[in-house]
């Protein structure tokens, strides 16, 4: 042993000090700091890829949200409209550009009315995910809470399995369809067929996720120390979902963008211009010489949108998983 | 096990029912009636009183409600020998006044009779009356009078599901018509195979009805499934717009496409270049001596034949094209998942990861029509044409039918074998110093058959429902197009019609999933008793 009173020339009595026993500190249990939504950020920028898509995700909602309210867009009005000016109709970008001189908004040519389609597409988008949106969150909400309590409750999971059984055999593309043909095809329409069975899927994945945590050892021991129910559901069981419910909604929000597009398509889109709507009024100019660039734009800017929004949320989801923390 | 899949099949039951009263409540209850005269061309050129009285018998064609014209109503009773032709001709003309002041003595006590026994069953009486302009009837301006009344959800459900099974017998055809002794015959020469010149028979049983709707209940022929049956005919619903007064099941079901003419030997006797199937002959009444062109060739009044088409039904080919793709998925999809778990972060598993990325992620009708784009480079045919006989025009349905479910298959097999891989059985297999391969064939391969074999009915399911995109992409005639049409044309009872088809369906494959995932796996076990 090293002799510290010869090292530091000091005595004993100036080196150490008698400390009184603590009962509260000898409790105290030293760890790393650990917060969990610091750690998810940590781990979604560690990967570069992140910051790219992120990048892409601003640029696209920028001009979804932002670009049409700044140029005030409406597309029945003047300037957005040249319905008069023949020359206009069906022009490709280079055609576009050599008749109205070069402008931002001329870079995919024009479409059958006369209009940009870069506005279009942009006003477009706006709709379709907004649309989305919409409708993951009411799902995801109905799904959340009432898978929670389809798996909690034994009662609850009895009945609820009966009306599975039943409601889960309806093809969900035919009541949407059908909905939408009884009702004037509307945004709002639109959002209440697909969500009027559309929470059954989540609600179900939840059940069955809650179901397997449930009956854990530590729930139990929890339980029995006499942990209300709702305590447990909140800090015992949610954060095993977060990560998976955040890949779910990473899969449901493209999800719902692609069903908009494929309504719109069989002609049982919105009456408003969505994405869907543009591809479905373009679908003749595709197989026009010349007019292509009306029909292929909009299927790439969706193509785009739905590709970024479905990798942050993946990699969300796998960086929210407290596995990926270490 | 039975007792487990009777139970299954009670609640396939109960949601098929369940299935067609919210549809019929959607379309008959929810949906504004006028909507369906916005395509129609006629309501336009209708006016005053006539688009009132064109109105209710669309109505009434829908399926909406029950309509009863007074003209109707006096035709009636004159057939039924109440009324001779000239008081039928006064009681039918009804006054210009709405309120009765200008009706004849005879029509006003018939107007009565009529408003007081449809108002005691329950309808609604209207009378409009004229529409004059200067003293003169006004275009379509004749007084009208006639009775409505709504069809109830309940009537409509119970006389739904009692139609849908028609068991052929011999009092089809109502019993005041003389039609010759009534039964059934059976034969193992079918008269219609006999040959014209020798006169020889050929074996090929037959049961031949008279009295009954088909005449020939049971025959043989080289059509797939070769044996066909007539005894029972279901009947999802009739078409009012999409294809003319035929039955969904019937649309689905009868084959398409251009005639095949070939030569015929009718009854009579007489031979002709004809596309007439004669084993389909329905009965007409009175057709033999109402139409002269039936009097060279039939002998009695079963003179309603449909005809021989050169292409499948629309259930065939959404069946054919479901068929193959869901074999591809399972050959191609299997495999590639497998190799890209085995070698993880390898770069096939890389680029799989990608494909699945880009299936999940960008909307299905871009990648399909990304896919047409490609095959049209490739000389590909990119549309449907039923009287091709070219192979190559199934090529692009398929692919694009499967590509989804490829995706999904990696995605599911690769994640599955990850899992598997890092179990505890593996860990003892590769420690007794077993191969790789050899685990996977020996071990592996058998557990992950069971949740395979459960999928496999619902991705054929899949197939037919999903292949709406895909048969409209590439104008295939097959059965997803029919609820689109169904859907733009307001044809109500094909839409009730094809959801109950799906339901069935639907309802079908989980089912039979389940046994099948019980049949090869012997841990599970459907009966009480097991648990």
């Amino acid at each position: 042993m090293e002799d510290f009173s010869k090292k530091y020339n000091m005595s004993d009595e100036e080196l150490f000090s008698v400390i009184d026993h603590n009962d509260l500190e000898s409790e105290k249990i030293t760890a790393p700091r650990y917060s969990y939504w610091k750690s998810v950020f940590r781990v979604f920028f560690r990967n570069k890829v992140n910051i790219v898509v992120l990048v892409c995700l601003a640029i696209l909602v920028a001009f979804a949200y932002i670009y049409p309210t700044v140029i005030g867009y409406d597309p029945q009005v003047d300037p957005f409209v040249n319905i008069a000016d023949t020359g206009a109709l069906h022009l490709s970008p280079q055609k576009a550009i050599d008749h109205f001189g070069f402008e931002l908004k001329w870079i995919f040519g024009t479409g059958g009315t006369g209009a940009s389609t870069f506005n279009s597409i942009w006003n477009g988008s706006r709709i379709s995910i907004s649309l989305a949106i919409i409708c993951a969150a009411i799902n995801m909400t109905i799904g959340i809470l009432l898978g929670a309590i389809w798996g909690f409750s034994r009662r609850v999971d009895i009945i609820m399995n009966e009306v599975y059984n039943v409601l889960g055999n309806i093809p969900s593309m035919l009541i949407t369809a059908v909905l939408v043909m009884i009702f004037s095809p509307s945004f709002w329409t639109l959002v209440f067929a697909m969500t009027i069975l559309g929470w059954m899927g989540m609600a179900y994945y939840i059940r069955t996720r809650v179901i397997i945590i449930r009956d854990h050892e530590y729930n139990l021991a929890s339980r029995c120390l006499g942990t209300n129910i709702f305590k447990i559901a909140l800090k015992n069981i949610l954060p095993f979902m977060t990560s998976v419910i955040v890949l779910e909604i990473a899969a449901a929000i493209p999800g719902y963008i692609s069903s908009e597009v494929f309504l719109s398509y069989i002609g049982l889109g919105m009456s408003e211009a969505s994405l869907g709507r543009l591809i479905y009024e373009a679908q003749n100019a595709m197989v026009t010489p010349g007019w292509g660039w009306e029909f292929w734009t909009p299927v790439a800017v969706a193509s785009v949108i739905t590709v970024v929004l479905y990798v942050t949320g993946q990699n969300l989801g796998d960086a929210s998983d407290p596995r990926t923390h270490m | 096990m039975t007792k487990y899949v009777l139970k299954r099949l009670l609640h396939g039951a109960v949601s098929i029912i369940l299935v067609v009263t919210i549809v019929m409540l959607l379309v008959y209850g929810l949906m504004d009636r006028t909507k369906i005269f916005v395509t129609d061309g006629n309501y336009n050129k209708q006016v005053n009183n006539n688009r009132v009285t064109y109105r209710y018998r669309r109505w009434e064609d829908f399926g909406y409600l029950d309509y009863v014209p007074y003209a109707d109503y006096i035709n009636e009773l004159a057939r039924n020998g109440e009324l001779d032709e000239e008081s039928r001709n006064e009681a039918v003309t009804i006054g210009r006044a709405d309120d009765g002041s200008n009706d004849s003595e005879l029509a006003a006590q018939y107007i009565k009779q009529f408003t007081d026994e449809y108002t005691a069953k329950g309808y609604t009486v209207t009378r409009l009356k004229a529409v004059v302009v200067r003293n003169k009837l006004a275009d379509g301006g004749q007084p009208a009078l006639f009775a409505y009344k709504d069809n109830s959800l309940l009537k409509r459900l119970w006389t739904y599901f009692a139609d849908l099974f028609y068991i052929d017998n011999i009092h089809y055809v109502p019993d005041d018509v003389d039609i010759g002794k009534r039964g059934l015959t059976f034969t193992l020469y079918d008269p219609l195979k006999v040959d014209p010149e020798t006169g020889a028979k050929k074996f090929s049983p037959a049961i031949i009805g008279n009295g009954t709707m088909n005449k020939y209940l049971l025959y043989f022929n080289d059509k797939f499934p070769f044996i066909h049956q007539n005894f029972l005919t279901i009947h999802l619903g009739t078409s009012f717009s999409v294809t003319q007064g035929v039955d969904v099941f019937k649309t689905m079901t009868q084959s398409q496409g251009s005639w095949t003419q070939s030569m015929i030997t009718y009854p009579t006797g007489n031979t002709t270049l004809s596309a007439d199937d004669l084993h389909t002959a329905t009965y007409a009444a009175g057709s033999l001596e109402s139409n002269p062109l039936n009097a060279g060739k039939f002998v009695d009044d079963y003179t309603n034949v449909s005809a021989v088409r050169v292409s499948m039904s629309r259930m065939g080919f959404s069946f054919l094209i479901g068929i193959i793709s869901t074999i591809l998925v399972y050959v191609i999809g299997l495999p590639v998942g497998v190799l890209m778990a085995r070698y993880k972060d390898g770069i096939l598993d890389k680029v799989g990861t990608v494909y699945i990325m880009f299936i999940s992620a960008v909307p299905s009708l871009a990648y399909i029509f990304m896919f047409k784009g490609l095959g049209r480079a490739m000389g590909l045919p990119v549309t449907f044409d039923m009287d091709n006989t070219t192979k190559l025009m199934y090529v692009l349905p398929i692919v694009s039918l499967m590509l989804p479910s490829v995706a999904s298959m990696m995605k599911w097999m690769r994640r599955y074998m990850i899992d598997q891989m890092n179990s505890d059985y593996v860990k003892f297999a590769r420690s007794t110093g077993m191969s790789e391969t050899g685990i996977f064939f020996k071990h592996v391969m058998k557990i992950s058959a069971i949740p395979i074999v459960q999928g496999i009915p619902g991705s054929l399911l899949f197939a037919m429902t999903g292949a709406l995109i895909t048969e409209r992409v590439y104008l295939v005639p097959g059965a997803g197009g029919l609820l689109i049409d169904a859907i733009n044309q307001y044809d109500n009872a094909v839409i009730v019609g094809v959801a109950m088809f799906y339901a069935i369906l639907s309802v079908l494959s989980l089912i039979l999933g389940d046994v099948l995932m019980a049949t090869v796996d012997p841990r599970i076990s459907f009966t009480d008793k097991a648990r």
